[in-house]
């Protein structure tokens, strides 16, 4: 506190921008150690939670620490729940979700940004509109189509339409393909470059913040996605993590065993918060990118 | 730009539409879910045929259902002609996922309403086999079962019979040893016949365990009475909520009293019991104490709790000593505790109704009932007989306890609205967002009720 009061006493004395801007920034930066803390505090009930025996979970007030360390509730949760292959199906799903969902959906954006043709902006307008449809209005007859494909219990239904591009994820990359300028493509030409070279070679590795954005996305859209594989899977060893950990809570009779919902909970964030770490380099580096001329 | 630009350009909108409009209309065509179960339903398929099928039976994805797939490799050495899948779905996923089967065409065989939906809306959407004529052929019996007459009529519409019960889950009260002995405190009675047990001695013995402090920790209150879903409670003083037809009239109630004198005073009573009394929590308190679980009597801060008896499965968990008692008297002589009764269905679009019903006799058996107990984890039957296992099956809890309680309460029970009355996910939903700042203490049960009669009514009409 007396930085504060100290540094607030100094301000009238003072006209030069960078006191002035001390108490704001003192205000500020607690602030933000104040909302940090706030933040921090759910995902720090999660992992304490996830520790503490059946019995302590139930207890009110909540223990802060667990009392005695039950660390067999990571592998007990390996027993209830075949979490390993819960966690294996969801990986491979959400891979390809994002391999299909970049290479479609870079692709598409690549057209829409650069070429120039008749009735662009119609598509592009009716592509934006499919957006606007929830996904129950489209449930059954995607499950009709699917069932009459025989896609019914396989990762096909979850994994194939991220191969034919979504709209929001074009319309992010059509925005940052028409940014680039036009100078590098005419070199490019000139260089003898075909258009599909020509977007592998300098639009991609150009987009690589937008990509690793969209890669994100899809990557924590199938991560989390729950109805779809609930709707087209119906073998148990074929089950993603989601529909596993959904089952934990689907007792309307029992209490649900919340310790080992929030293990569940915990191993489920590492991939996301990995995926993050990786992304997160290409965000900076994404930065240089502006200098171009 | 020239005419015939324009002219290819309007083309392309115009198809581009049409594209849009027949993508659209797949899903507003109109076919609802029961309309393409009764299309694809085949029922002349025979039973007793060599002929290799499969059944699905479509359940709720946690442990205290899914225990069926144990028994499945019996029952299976028992009909080599018959091979049982099950389906699952979670809790929350359970409705939208079977109709999507059922629209699908891949209807599952064997199922129960263990959705939001209950069997009025089931029945109304057409969606259930009539099992009149496969009972009659294969000369079914309820008492071969031990399934008492009064439990078959709930699914049973115009002599028609839709449903097999299965699980019976009653009102129970449920206390806290602990919180008693404290107090020094008798314990309630386990027997209904026990007039003595009312709702006034009730709150008499609440006031004596509730202790209001600043100390959250601390605080901690008589009675938490839940008894049934919102709409059902009045009947328990005795005020009757939807007309008498709504039995005989497939679930539609002619009239609803949600507004009349009666009812809003047995509502008062039970909110009496947190604002005048204030010997039960409120709805914020219980949240949060109890957290996502919603019962504060599991955190041991309630001493005497009016629930379901799923409580009881959870019962070896809980951190203090626990006994059942008998709801006490509300002022109705009939109605005392609300029966879940839940039953197996066959759905139209079953292709094997036959081998479904093989099925479910085989889960009503004795011998496999009792073993469901043990498998779900004390999942109550409805077979008399294997009750008695069912009685036995709580620690620390006398058996004998158990058994009066259960049969008292079918004695003095009503079968559940949720199972009955039309729509009433709908009705369910409503009641909880109105009530909802009358459990809070905004709002008057006089300025509500009128509003819910309202909305109630509009339900139903749906």
């Amino acid at each position: 506190m007396s930085i504060v009061k100290a540094a607030s006493t100094r301000v009238p004395s003072s006209r030069s921008h960078r006191r002035k801007a001390d108490p704001v920034k003192i205000a500020s930066f607690t602030a933000l150690l104040v909302t940090t803390f706030l933040m921090l505090l759910p995902l720090f009930f999660m992992v304490s939670t996830s520790l503490k025996s059946k019995r302590e979970m139930l207890k009110f007030p909540p223990t802060f620490l667990p009392e005695s360390w039950a660390w067999s509730n990571y592998t007990e949760i390996f027993d209830k729940l075949q979490f390993g292959t819960l966690y294996k199906n969801s990986l491979i799903i959400g891979v390809l979700t994002v391999i299909g969902t970049l290479l479609s959906s870079a692709l598409v954006a690549y057209g829409f940004a650069r070429y120039r043709g008749r009735g662009n902006q119609l598509w592009f307008i009716l592509l934006l509109s499919t957006m606007m449809l929830p996904y129950p209005a489209i449930m059954i007859p995607q499950f009709v189509l699917f069932s009459k494909m025989q896609w019914i219990d396989t990762f096909l239904p979850l994994v194939v339409p991220a191969f034919f591009g979504s709209a929001y994820n074009i319309f992010l990359l059509r925005q940052f393909f028409s940014t680039l300028p036009e100078e590098l493509f005419d070199a490019g030409r000139i260089d003898g470059c075909g258009e599909l070279r020509m977007w592998r070679t300098i639009a991609l590795p150009l987009s690589a913040p937008a990509l690793a954005t969209v890669a994100i996305f899809a990557f924590i859209y199938s991560w989390n996605d729950l109805l779809t594989p609930v709707l087209y899977l119906s073998s148990s060893d074929k089950f993603t993590l989601p529909v596993g950990m959904a089952s934990l809570t689907s007792s309307r009779f029992r209490i649900p065993p919340w310790h080992l919902l929030m293990v569940a909970s915990v191993l489920a964030m590492v991939p996301i918060v990995t995926l993050f770490a990786i992304a997160q380099k290409q965000f900076v580096e994404g930065i240089v990118l502006t200098g171009i001329k | 730009m020239n005419k015939n630009t324009l002219r290819k350009r309007s083309a392309l909108l115009l198809a581009a539409l049409l594209t849009t409009t027949a993508a659209l209309s797949g899903c507003g065509g109109g076919k609802s879910a029961g309309n393409v179960a009764t299309g694809s339903g085949n029922t002349g398929n025979s039973g007793g045929s060599d002929e290799q099928v499969t059944i699905t039976h479509y359940t709720i994805d946690s442990e205290d259902r899914t225990f069926i797939e144990k028994l499945i490799p019996d029952f299976e050495k028992e009909h080599p002609n018959i091979k049982v899948k099950v389906e699952k779905a979670p809790y929350e996923q359970f409705d939208s996922k079977l109709q999507t089967l059922i629209a699908g065409g891949k209807s599952p065989d064997v199922t129960s309403h263990y959705g939001y939906g209950g069997f009025a809306e089931y029945y109304n959407k057409d969606m259930l086999l009539d099992l009149t004529d496969l009972i009659t052929e294969d000369g079914f019996k309820a008492e071969d079962y031990h399934i008492p007459d009064n439990l078959m009529k709930i699914y049973t519409v115009n002599n028609h019979t839709y449903g097999i019960p299965v699980n019976m889950y009653v009102t129970l009260m449920l206390y806290n040893k602990d919180m008693f002995d404290a107090a020094k405190l008798s314990y309630p009675p386990s027997d209904y016949e026990d007039k003595s047990w009312t709702f006034e001695k009730m709150v008499e013995e609440a006031k004596k365990m509730t202790v209001v402090s600043d100390d959250i920790a601390k605080t901690q209150y008589g009675v938490d009475f839940t008894w049934a879903e919102r709409d059902m409670r009045p009947l328990y003083f005795g005020a009757e909520p939807y007309s008498e037809d709504t039995w005989t009239n497939g679930g539609v109630p002619s009239e609803t009293y949600f507004d009349s004198p009666e009812v809003i005073s047995a509502y008062q009573k039970l909110f009496d019991l947190v604002f005048k009394d204030k010997v039960s929590p409120t709805s914020e308190w219980s949240k949060s104490v109890a957290g996502q679980n919603g019962d504060p009597f599991v955190a041991g801060k309630i001493g005497m709790s009016i629930g379901g008896s799923w409580n009881l499965a959870g019962a070896n968990d809980f951190p203090f000593k626990i006994g059942v008692a008998a709801v006490p008297w509300g002022g109705n002589d009939k109605v005392r505790s609300t029966l879940y009764v839940d039953p197996l269905l066959i759905l139209k679009g079953s292709k094997h109704p036959k081998e479904a019903f093989e099925w479910i006799k085989f889960l009503m058996t004795t011998e496999v009932q009792e073993k469901s107990i043990e498998l779900s984890g004390g999942n109550p039957p409805v077979n008399t007989e294997a009750a008695e296992a069912y009685y036995k099956h709580f620690d620390g809890i006398d058996p004998a306890d158990v058994k009066k309680v259960y049969e008292g309460a079918v004695k003095y029970g009503y079968e559940s609205y949720n199972h009955l009355i039309t729509n009433y996910s709908q009705i369910n939903d409503m009641f909880i967002n109105e009530l909802q700042p009358v459990e809070t203490g905004h709002k008057t049960l006089e300025e509500v009720m009128p509003v819910i009669q309202n909305k109630v009514t509009e339900i139903i009409k749906r």
